[in-house]
C-alpha cells in the first residue's frame, strides 16, 4: 500500500479518536490519538498493517507526560509516531505486552524511570535500576532530586 | 626493586574489564593488540581468566551494578596487581558526572595506579601510559 | 645414583630448557607471519618467574588437595617420560620390555591432570573445558596407538624402543617407507591435539570459555601447568623422532641432522598452527574417528605386508 493509502485507511477508521496529524516530512508522520484508544490503534497497525513495532518513548513535559510508540514500515520507508497525552495526576494507560511481545521490557523500563502505569502488564519488574534503589523515587522525572547523600558530584578540584 | 616486581614488569598479563562504558576505549585498547602497536613484544598477552591478570584496565563510569562485581573482581586477581583507569569516564566520571546512577568516581572503589586520559584515548597515549606505569613502579612503590 | 642424575638433569633440566626454547621459536614465528615483532628470548621462562612470584588462591568450593596436586602429577609424569626416553635415546640397551607401552600411558596422563585440575575447581565453565578435553582424548587415542603400531610392525614385533632404534639404524628410517609415511602425517595430528594447539584447543586457552579448564589456576599452580606444557612440546616430538626418524645421535654431522629433525617437526606444528581456525568438539572427534583412523588402519595393513 502506498503512503497515502495508509494514512488515509488509519484517518477513516479511527476517526473519532484521532486528534491531529502531523505530517512532518515523506518518511515522517505524528498522529496523535487518545489515551484510552492505544489498544485498538496499535493492534491494527500490527496486525493488518503489516508495520513493525520499533520502540517507544516516553518524556516529561512541564504539563502533561507524552509517550510515542513508533512504527515503521520498511518497504515505503515510513515511520508513524503514535503521541499520547498523559496528565500529571493520572498517568496510567493500557499495556500493549498483551498484543505484541515486543512492548514487554520498553513498558517496564517506562515505569521504573518515569512512573507510568500500565494496566494490564504481565510482569512489572525492575529493569534497568539497582536492587537497592528506592521505591516511588523517579530518575527521568523533571523534578528528581538526588536522594544519595555519599554521593561525590565535584571533580575534587 | 623486589625481584617479583621486576617479573611482573618484564612479563604483565593483560585483563580488560568495561564497568558500562560506550566502548570506544575497549577498541582502542584492542587496537593496541594488532601488528601496528603490538603490545607482545613487551611480553604483554590478552589475559582470559581474572586470576592471570597481573593489569587490570578498566573503562567505563562505574554505575551502581557494576560497582559491585568491580569490587568482587578486583578482590579475585592474584596480589601484585596494577589497575589504570583509560578513558575519561573512568577518570572521573567524564560527562556522567551528575548522572544518577553513577555516585562515586572509579578510586573511590578500587586503589587505581595510572590515568590515562581521553575520549578515547589514542594507542599512542595508551602506550605513554603504560610506560609511565612501569617507570613509577620501577623508581619506588 | 646415576639414575637421580638421569631423571634431574636429562628428564628435567635439559627437557625443560629445550621445551622453552621451543616455546619461543613457536610465538615469534607467530609473530612474524603476522607481521610484528615477537617477544625476547628468555620471555617463557620469564612468565614462568613471574607467576611464581604471585599469590596461590584456591576457590571456596574446591576440594584443595586435588587443585593444588594436579598440575603436580602432570610434571611428574611429564620428567618420567623424558627420562625415559632419553635414557633409550643415550644407551639402548638400557630399555626395557615394553617400554614403549608405558611411555603411551605416561604421555596420557598430563590430559588426565588438565581433567583433574578442571573438575576439582568448583566453576562451570571449567567443568565444561574438562568435559572437552575428555572427548577430545576419546578422538585421538584411537589413531594415535594405531599409528604406533607401524613402527612396532616393522622391527619385528617387539615392544621395546631400544629395538625400534637399532631396526632404523640399520635399515634406516621408517618414515622412508610408505606406511611409515602416513602413519607420521597421523601422528603428528594427534601430537597437535596433545599440545591442545590450534586447529584442537578446544579444551583450554580459549576466549569463548574464558581459559578453560585452567580458569582458577593462579601463581605457583598455573606456573607448573605452563612448564609442562612447555616440556610436552619438547617430549612428544621427540617421541615421533625416536620412533619414525632413527632418534637424536650426538656425533658428527648427526648432530645437525638431529636439530634439523626436531626443529623441522615443531616448524611443522607452527605452520599448522597458524594456518588453522579453531574447531568444535564434534568436528574434531569425527576428524579423529573419520580421515585419521582409515588412514592409520591402511598404514598398518602396508606395515603388515612388508612396505
Amino acid at each position: 500500500m502506498t503512503r497515502k493509502e495508509i494514512l488515509k485507511n488509519i484517518q477513516e477508521k479511527f476517526k473519532k479518536d484521532i486528534i491531529d496529524v502531523f505530517d512532518k516530512h515523506p518518511k515522517r508522520v505524528y498522529i496523535e490519538i487518545k489515551p484510552g484508544s492505544i489498544v485498538k490503534i496499535a493492534g491494527y497497525m500490527f496486525k493488518e498493517l503489516g508495520t513493525r513495532f520499533n520502540i517507544a518513548t516516553g518524556v516529561d513535559l512541564r504539563e502533561h507526560m507524552e509517550i510515542l510508540y513508533h512504527f515503521t514500515d520498511e518497504d515505503i520507508n515510513l515511520l508513524i509516531s503514535l503521541r499520547v497525552k498523559l496528565p500529571k495526576d493520572k498517568l496510567e494507560i493500557d499495556s500493549l505486552a498483551p498484543v505484541f511481545e515486543g512492548a514487554n521490557w520498553i513498558e517496564r523500563e517506562m515505569h521504573e524511570l518515569l512512573g507510568i502505569t500500565f494496566k494490564g502488564h504481565p510482569d512489572m519488574r525492575r529493569l534497568l535500576l539497582p536492587d537497592e534503589w528506592p521505591e516511588g523515587v523517579y530518575p527521568l522525572r523533571a523534578d528528581y532530586e538526588e536522594w544519595d547523600e555519599k554521593a561525590i558530584r565535584d571533580r575534587g578540584l | 626493586m623486589s625481584f617479583k616486581l621486576k617479573a611482573l614488569l618484564k612479563s604483565p598479563w593483560v585483563f580488560h574489564l568495561s564497568t558500562g562504558s560506550c566502548n570506544n576505549c575497549d577498541i582502542e585498547i584492542l587496537d593496541c593488540l594488532t601488528p601496528r602497536f603490538d603490545i607482545e613484544r613487551f611480553g604483554m598477552l590478552l589475559a582470559p581468566s581474572i586470576k592471570h591478570a597481573d593489569v587490570l584496565l578498566v573503562t567505563g563510569s562505574c554505575n551502581r551494578k557494576s560497582a559491585e562485581r568491580l569490587k568482587r573482581l578486583y578482590e579475585q586477581a592474584p596480589k601484585p596487581c596494577l589497575v589504570v583507569a583509560i578513558g575519561e569516564c573512568s577518570l572521573s566520571r567524564g560527562m556522567f558526572i551528575h548522572s544518577y546512577n553513577c555516585p562515586v568516581p572509579l578510586d573511590k572503589i578500587i586503589p587505581v595506579d595510572v590515568y590515562i586520559p581521553g575520549c578515547p584515548p589514542k594507542p599512542e597515549a595508551i602506550i605513554a601510559g603504560v610506560v609511565k606505569l612501569i617507570e613509577k613502579v620501577k623508581s619506588g612503590k | 645414583m646415576i639414575y637421580v642424575l638421569y631423571l634431574l638433569f636429562f628428564g628435567f633440566f635439559l627437557t625443560a630448557a629445550v621445551g622453552l626454547f621451543a616455546s619461543w621459536i613457536d610465538r615469534k614465528v607467530t609473530a612474524r607471519v603476522q607481521y610484528r615483532v615477537g617477544p625476547p628470548v628468555l620471555q617463557p621462562l620469564i612468565d614462568i618467574i613471574k607467576l611464581l612470584g604471585k599469590e596461590t588462591l584456591v576457590p571456596a568450593g574446591a576440594s584443595k588437595t586435588t587443585f593444588l596436586l594436579a598440575p603436580v602429577l602432570g610434571l611428574g609424569s611429564v620428567i618420567l617420560v623424558s627420562t625415559l626416553l632419553w635414557v633409550n635415546d643415550i644407551n639402548v640397551g638400557q630399555g626395557f620390555m615394553g617400554d614403549i607401552i608405558v611411555a603411551l600411558y605416561l604421555l596420557t596422563i598430563p590430559s588426565i591432570s588438565i581433567i583433574i585440575g578442571g573438575f576439582a575447581s568448583a566453576n562451570p565453565l571449567a567443568s565444561l573445558g574438562a568435559s572437552r578435553e575428555m572427548k577430545l582424548i576419546l578422538g585421538y587415542e584411537l589413531p594415535f596407538v594405531l599409528a604406533m603400531l607401524v613402527p612396532v610392525i616393522k622391527a619385528g614385533y617387539s615392544i621395546r624402543i631400544g629395538d625400534i632404534l637399532l631396526f632404523q639404524a640399520r635399515s634406516g628410517v621408517i618414515a622412508g617407507n610408505p606406511s611409515g609415511i602416513l602413519a607420521l602425517v597421523v601422528a603428528l595430528m594427534c601430537v597437535q591435539a596433545k599440545l591442545a594447539l590450534v586447529p584442537f584447543d578446544i579444551p583450554e586457552a580459549e576466549t569463548e570459555i574464558s581459559g578453560g579448564a585452567l580458569i582458577e589456576y593462579s601463581g605457583a599452580g598455573l606456573a607448573v601447568y605452563r612448564l609442562m606444557k612447555n616440556m610436552l612440546l619438547f617430549t612428544l616430538p621427540f617421541f615421533l623422532i625416536i620412533l619414525f626418524m632413527g632418534g637424536l645421535r650426538f656425533d658428527g654431522i648427526h648432530l645437525l641432522y638431529g636439530v634439523l629433525k626436531y626443529v623441522g617437526l615443531v616448524a611443522l606444528i607452527t605452520v599448522i598452527r597458524n594456518t588453522n581456525p579453531r574447531v568444535r568438539i564434534d568436528q574434531a572427534v569425527k576428524f579423529f574417528w573419520g580421515p585419521m583412523t582409515v588412514i592409520a588402519a591402511i598404514a598398518v595393513v602396508l606395515a603388515f605386508k612388508g612396505l
